[in-house]
Order: C-alpha cells, then sequence, then structure tokens
C-alpha cells in the first residue's frame, strides 16, 4: 500500500522552502507571494495556503519588524515566567498576538524554544536571550530598531 | 560516577567554527575506519554495539540501518532529526552549539552503511541561530574531503512540535504541512519520498563515531543489561544547577537530580516533557534506563510549592495547540482535557470529571494516530495515579446547609 | 498472490496479501463502521472510527489502513473496541454543531448513523465547538463548516475524482479547517459547475443548496439493537 497523504508531486517540496524565503524576505507572507508561488510550483493556492498556516513561525498576517517569542512553556514558567511575560506587555504596551503601534515589534507567546538552562527565555528574530529579567528585556528591546 | 562523557566530549573542548580542532582530537577518524569497512561491516558493529535509538523509543540503531540497507529503493536517505521540540529539552541544541562535527561524521558513517547519497539534519526553526555555524561545519568537512559519497542539506522547520515525529518530520522535508503519516509503512521501507529511509536523532548520530572508533565491545561495558552506552539529560526546573548532563544508563534520578542538578523539596519529576510520564518524590531511586523510564531527554524537576493540577494543565495546552489535528482523538481529545482540567482549577469539577478524564485519557491512548496522540494523556494519568488527592481536593464543594 | 489466513472474530479468515482488516472484514459480512474512508481511494486514517483490536499490539489499530499479516488474531467488536470507538463518536459530536432537526442532511448523515449503532447519546465531554459562517454564495455547494468533522473526503474527491483541487487543510490542530484559496468563501468563482464532494460528506457540512421538498427525504434512519 502506497502512503500518499496528498496528490503533490515532487518538486513541491519547495512549498516549504519557498514560503520560509518569503517570511524572511518580507517579515510575512503576502498573498501575492503565494500566488506566485502556486503559480511557479504548478499547485492550487489552497495548498499553498494549507502549509503556510500550519507552521506557527510562518505568518500571513503583516508582522512588525521584530518579532518577540516569548517561551510560556513550563520550565519558563517555573522561572517567573509568567511576571516577565507581564513586564513585557508593560514595556511594549501591547498585548501577546498584538504589534506596537509604531510598527517595531510584534510580540507572541510561543511553546518551548529549548532554552530552559537559561529561563525564562526569548526569541527576538532568530537571537536567543535568556535570564530575563525586567531591566534586562529593557536593555534587550533598545538594541532593535 | 554517573557522570561519562562520550557524546559531550569534545562539547567546551573544540572550536565549533574550526574542523582543524576536531581532527586534533580524533576527529572523522571514525569515518576513515568506516569508509575502508563495506557497509554490512559497519552495521554488523552498530548492531553489536546494541545502539538504541537517543530521540526516545530507544529503537535498535543497527536494525533500523540494516532495514533501510536491504530495502529495495532507488534512492536512499538518512535524516538527523534535530527538531527538539519537547517542552525541557535542549541537550540536542547543546550538542549542535558545541560540536557540529561530531554529528556530521556520525551522518557521514551512517550515510555509508545505508547507501543514501542524501543526508537531511532537519533544524527546527527555535534554533535557527545554529543555522550558519552548522552548514559551515558541513562545508568545512566537504572541504576537506570527509563527505566524498554524501550530500548533507539542512532543512528548517518553521515552528511546529509535531515535526520531531518522523512520520511528520518526512513529510515536513517533503515541503508539506507536518502532518502524521500513518504505520506501516515504516520509514525504512517507505521514507521520505517513499524510498527507505533512516531517521535518528542528534544524540543516536553523536554515539556512531565513538563506536566505530572504539569497538562494539567497549561499548557494551557501558550502561545496563539492556541500555548500553550513555545518555546526555537536559534538566531545568527547580534544580540549583540546570543544564546537560551526560550520565551511564542505570544511574538513577536521585543521583541524577539531587546529586548533580542540586534539586531540594521535590514533588514531582516530569521526564520526556509534555508527553513524558510524572513521577513522585518516591520514585527518584528509579534507574535512568529504556527499560525502567527514560524518553529523550527532557528531566523538568518541581518542588513542593507546585502545583500538579496547574502542571498537568499547561502540559495539556501545550498538546492541544501543537497536535496537528489530523487524528480526531488528539485534536479534540486535547483540548477537552484542557477544559476539564479549568473545572478543577474553577473548583467546579464534580467526581464524574474524574472518571471522563480516565475513559478520555484511555481512548485516546489506544486510538490515536501517533505517538502525540498516543502519549498526550499521560501526565493525566500519572497525575491521577499519585496525586489523585490534588484533584479531590479541589473538586465543587457541595455545601450542607442546615435548616 | 498467496491468501493470507488470519482469525477475525475467532473465526479463520482469508485474504489475498497486501489487503487491509477492514477490506476483508467487508468480505466476511463484517460490518466495521469509517467516517473518513473512502473505497478506491488511498486511505488517510484521520477518523480512527475503524479501530480494532489485533492481539498482541499495544494500542488498538485503524483496520482501513492497516494490510492483514499471516497469523493475526482480530477482534471487531469486542467490549473495549466498542467503547474506543463511541468516545471518538462522542469527541467528534462534541465539536459538531448538534442542530440535526435542522440539517438538510439528518436522514443520510453518516456521523449520526454510526453514532445511532454505537449507541452514542448526549457526548460526556464538554461541549466545544467551532462556529463558521455558513456559506451559500455558490450556486452549486452549501458549505456549514460547523458540522465538519474534518474526514477529509471532500478534499480527496476534489482532488482525485474531480481533480479540481480547491480544498485542502489549512490551519492546525483544532482550529483545522478546509479552506478555499486563502480562506475564502465557496463561491463559484473558485468552484464551478462540479458538487462532486457533496455526497461524500458524511455529514452536512456540504449539501445541494436549494433542495427540492422531496430531495429532503432521504431513505429513513434504521435504528439497530
Amino acid at each position: 500500500m502506497t502512503n500518499k497523504t496528498t496528490t503533490l508531486s515532487k518538486n513541491q517540496k519547495l512549498i516549504l522552502t519557498l514560503l520560509q524565503e518569503a517570511q524572511q524576505k518580507t517579515g510575512f507572507i503576502s498573498e501575492e507571494a503565494m500566488v506566485g508561488i502556486a503559480e511557479s510550483l504548478g499547485i492550487s493556492r489552497s495548498d499553498v495556503y494549507g502549509v503556510a498556516t500550519f507552521y506557527s513561525f510562518l505568518s500571513v498576517q503583516p508582522q512588525g519588524r521584530n518579532v518577540i517569542r516569548i517561551c510560556k512553556s513550563l520550565p519558563c514558567h517555573l522561572k517567573n515566567g509568567q511576571e516577565i511575560i507581564e513586564s513585557l506587555e508593560k514595556q511594549l504596551g501591547v498585548k501577546p498576538g498584538e504589534t506596537t503601534p509604531d510598527g517595531k515589534f510584534s510580540f507572541t507567546l510561543t511553546n518551548c524554544i529549548g532554552e530552559c538552562d537559561q529561563a525564562p527565555a526569548m526569541l527576538i528574530n532568530d537571537d536567543v536571550h535568556g535570564n530575563l529579567t525586567p531591566d534586562k528585556i529593557a536593555r534587550i528591546l533598545k538594541t532593535y530598531k | 560516577m554517573p557522570e561519562k562523557r562520550i557524546v559531550l566530549k569534545n562539547c567546551g573542548v573544540i572550536d565549533p567554527r574550526r574542523i582543524d580542532t576536531y581532527l586534533q582530537q580524533d576527529g572523522f577518524k571514525a569515518w576513515q575506519k568506516a569508509s575502508a569497512m563495506t557497509p554490512e561491516q559497519v552495521i554488523a558493529e552498530v548492531k553489536a554495539s546494541n545502539l538504541r535509538g537517543r530521540g526516545g523509543a530507544g529503537f535498535p540503531c543497527g536494525l533500523k540501518w540494516e532495514g533501510a540497507r536491504n530495502a529495495p529503493g532507488a534512492e536512499k536517505f538518512v535524516i538527523c532529526n534535530a527538531d527538539e521540540g519537547e517542552v525541557g529539552t535542549f541537550k540536542d541544541r547543546y550538542i549542535l552549539q558545541n560540536d557540529p562535527f561530531s554529528l556530521i561524521e556520525g551522518l557521514a558513517i551512517a550515510s555509508h552503511a545505508v547507501g543514501a547519497r542524501q543526508a537531511y539534519i532537519y533544524l527546527r526553526g527555535e534554533y535557527r541561530f545554529l543555522l550558519s555555524q552548522l552548514r559551515g561545519a558541513i562545508r568545512q568537512a566537504k572541504e576537506k574531503g570527509f563527505l566524498p559519497h554524501v550530500d548533507i542539506e539542512v532543512r528548517e522547520g518553521s515552528g511546529a512540535y509535531i515535526c520531531g515525529e518522523e512520520m511528520a518530520l518526512m513529510e515536513s522535508i517533503e515541503g508539506k504541512r507536518g502532518e502524521i503519516r500513518y504505520k506501516p509503512p515504516f520509514p525504512t521501507t517507505q521514507g521520505l519520498w517513499q524510498m527507505p529511509t533512516v531517521i535518528n536523532n542528534v544524540e543516536t548520530l553523536m554515539n556512531v563515531a565513538p563506536i566505530i572508533l572504539n569497538g562494539a565491545a567497549w561499548f557494551n561495558q557501558i550502561g545496563t543489561e539492556r541500555s548500553k552506552g550513555t545518555k546526555v539529560l537536559s534538566v531545568s526546573g527547580d534544580v540549583a544547577k540546570p543544564g546537560v548532563y551526560e550520565i551511564v544508563l542505570g544511574t538513577t534520578l536521585k543521583e541524577l537530580i539531587v546529586d548533580l542538578a542540586g534539586a531540594k523539596n521535590i514533588k514531582l519529576v516530569q521526564i520526556g516533557g509534555a508527553t513524558g510520564r510524572i513521577v513522585s518524590a518516591s520514585m527518584l531511586d528509579t534507574p535512568l534506563a529504556f527499560e525502567t523510564m527514560l524518553s529523550a531527554g527532557a528531566i523538568t524537576v518541581f518542588d513542593e510549592t507546585r502545583d500538579v493540577i496547574d502542571i498537568v494543565h499547561r502540559t495539556m495546552e501545550f498538546l492541544a495547540e501543537e497536535s496537528c489535528g489530523k487524528c480526531s482523538p488528539c485534536r479534540e481529545g486535547c483540548g477537552i482535557i484542557v477544559n476539564i482540567l479549568e473545572r478543577f482549577i474553577k473548583g467546579t469539577a464534580t467526581p464524574k470529571d474524574i472518571t471522563t478524564l480516565e475513559q478520555l485519557s484511555s481512548a485516546m491512548m489506544l486510538t490515536s494516530l501517533c505517538g502525540l496522540g498516543q502519549a498526550a494523556p499521560n501526565s493525566v494519568v500519572d497525575s491521577l495515579k499519585y496525586f489523585r488527592s490534588a484533584y479531590e481536593e479541589r473538586m465543587k464543594k457541595v455545601e450542607v446547609v442546615a435548616r | 498472490m498467496a491468501d493470507i489466513t488470519v482469525t477475525m472474530n475467532g473465526k479463520q479468515v482469508g485474504g489475498p496479501a497486501g489487503i487491509t482488516i477492514l477490506e476483508l472484514a467487508k468480505q466476511n459480512g463484517i460490518d466495521i463502521p469509517t467516517l473518513c474512508y473512502l473505497e478506491g481511494l488511498p486511505p488517510t486514517g484521520s477518523c480512527r472510527v475503524c479501530v480494532v483490536e489485533v492481539e498482541g499490539s499495544r494500542t488498538l489499530v485503524a483496520s482501513c489502513h492497516t494490510p492483514i499479516s499471516a497469523g493475526m488474531i482480530i477482534q471487531t467488536h469486542s467490549p473495549k473496541v466498542l467503547e474506543a470507538r463511541r468516545v471518538i463518536v462522542e469527541l467528534l459530536l462534541a465539536s459538531h454543531c448538534g442542530t440535526c432537526y435542522m440539517c438538510e442532511k439528518a436522514n443520510i448523515c453518516e456521523l449520526r448513523e454510526v453514532a445511532v449503532d454505537l449507541d452514542v447519546g448526549v457526548p460526556r465531554f464538554p461541549i466545544r465547538r467551532r462556529f463558521y459562517p455558513i456559506e451559500d454564495e455558490s450556486p452549486y455547494i452549501t458549505r456549514d463548516l460547523s458540522k465538519c468533522i474534518l474526514c477529509r473526503k471532500c478534499i480527496r474527491a476534489c482532488n482525485e475524482v474531480a481533480k479540481k483541487h480547491v480544498y485542502a487543510m489549512g490551519y492546525r490542530g483544532f482550529d483545522s479547517k478546509v479552506v478555499v484559496d486563502f480562506d475564502e468563501v465557496l463561491n463559484k468563482e473558485v468552484c464551478r459547475d462540479c458538487g462532486i464532494c457533496i455526497p461524500y460528506c458524511p455529514t452536512g457540512a456540504l449539501s445541494n443548496p436549494q433542495k427540492s421538498r422531496k430531495d429532503k427525504k432521504g431513505p429513513p434512519l434504521v435504528i439497530k439493537g
């Protein structure tokens, strides 16, 4: 028995890679980008959208210039993660899932990022920041434009 | 001494950006030895070493390689699973950060044994900061002529825990949604693009070069009867020294978290992250081995101040968010468990809710499509077993009013 | 190919290598319920309603995608199997918009039929619904995704039978949804003059728009047991 989960053919292995490239380039995946991917690979728009919305690091909505993902999983939670999340909320002035009015930061909660030995931790774009305290967060935020 | 460095022997010793520092530590000597052997001889050595998969399931590594080697297929693939997503695990990140070369050497040997001309490292999106160093290490190994037989490509994940499951990981490399495929067929016969495929955890591949270099007999002297070698464990939570520890298999939980990591006033330990088991403080003498309790290596310690229901609730919230959604028991069940646990948190639960939790957990374990759904209710089942009173105390208080 | 012999519900039965437990059961007149299975198309194994007990297996196995192997001892209707199926159907009902008396397909609803066969009543679980507006812009299909149980039959029918590739799975986990283009309303622009998927839908999520009164009346619901 063959294990065909979808009818996508082999050149469609590029969907995810192309979506990741679009995400890296513009900070989100626009409809135009998805149309382009669908047409260049000869697959349906629905299939492209389906892949784009499966992965939590891909976004089909515009994002801020920098994306903050702060960990909410247990190891960070045990190290005052909640306090740190609230402090970040206060410093940014927006709730999780929102973007600051100046478009500088998007702020989301995320699941374990594998930095539990330096909990509480967060990712800003690809950078890891661990052993967070409210003061440290203030200093870190200043370094992003 | 329970600590022994086989996998981590180069961590902190070499410069992960410079292959010459690795070559000074006998780097690629195992590859040179293996490339002079036939693939069958390499497989025989790994089989004789009794090396078992370090990703959690503990499947014998040599058997996996042999299965893929012998399976018919125009192409064959080896994949290194570096999608370390389990809550509380960071050992693979530590390895990739400090010694990418041993991993590449292991992949080179595995590809030779299996007959793969293409290998992949699937790196989780959260570890994107390691990408350039890892690609640099592959480039240096290629320039030095250590990869004449195989191309190693790094593929990135994009934030999906489920892609650490081998079937979902292959779907993701194929560019699709990281949804689970059913088994059989198994990856060794019909894996990536329906071709024979070996998927090994980072740590499994890290053991390959030492085994080839020192021989299976040496490896068999370490560990317990059914679990040979060492295990790298990530210790987090209420401990004085969180971090990565490499211990001889068979070391007790107590030696690890109390003696090495400095835990005090332990209430419970979660072994294996969100899909792992919960053990109470009375079980600290349990040896860490495949035959007892091991998982991929997340050890999260909770002290007496922690609330069991809160721990289980957060664990189930994680799984509800990370379920791929393909099969109904996991897609629907995880969220319903979260809802029922909320009743205990709010104090509106009734005894019937405990029965429902038990019935639902049992059905999810029996019917889910993959290991995630089957293991999703572990924290519920274990906490009901060891901390049932925590649930009973949080049920709705029925007030008896005297007339 | 040589026949493989297995024991199914205590009886020795045989079938060619490569066929699934479900197909063998069918050949022997044993009725295993299914919701996502589509004869002639590759299985997805997503609904899990067709699980059976195979001796020696840690878990139950889905009969739609598990091939028979020599010496298998299979129970298709053991108490353990029936209870697991009931839980699954109750889970599906807990998120399925439950207004059967207002549903076009109430009398031909496969979900309802399976539930009745398993003697499932009101789910024991907290109700968690997915609310979506009814999509009735298309002259060919009316879509009400609050009734969808995510069996993916419409996707496979559209891809493999109609070869149109209109639908795909979007999002993840509980939020999974059968999407059209960039999650747009099903209208005549994206899906024209077809409707092949409608009879494949096991619930009222896909139905014919503006049905005449006669069409509304499907075959009567048979209540067993």
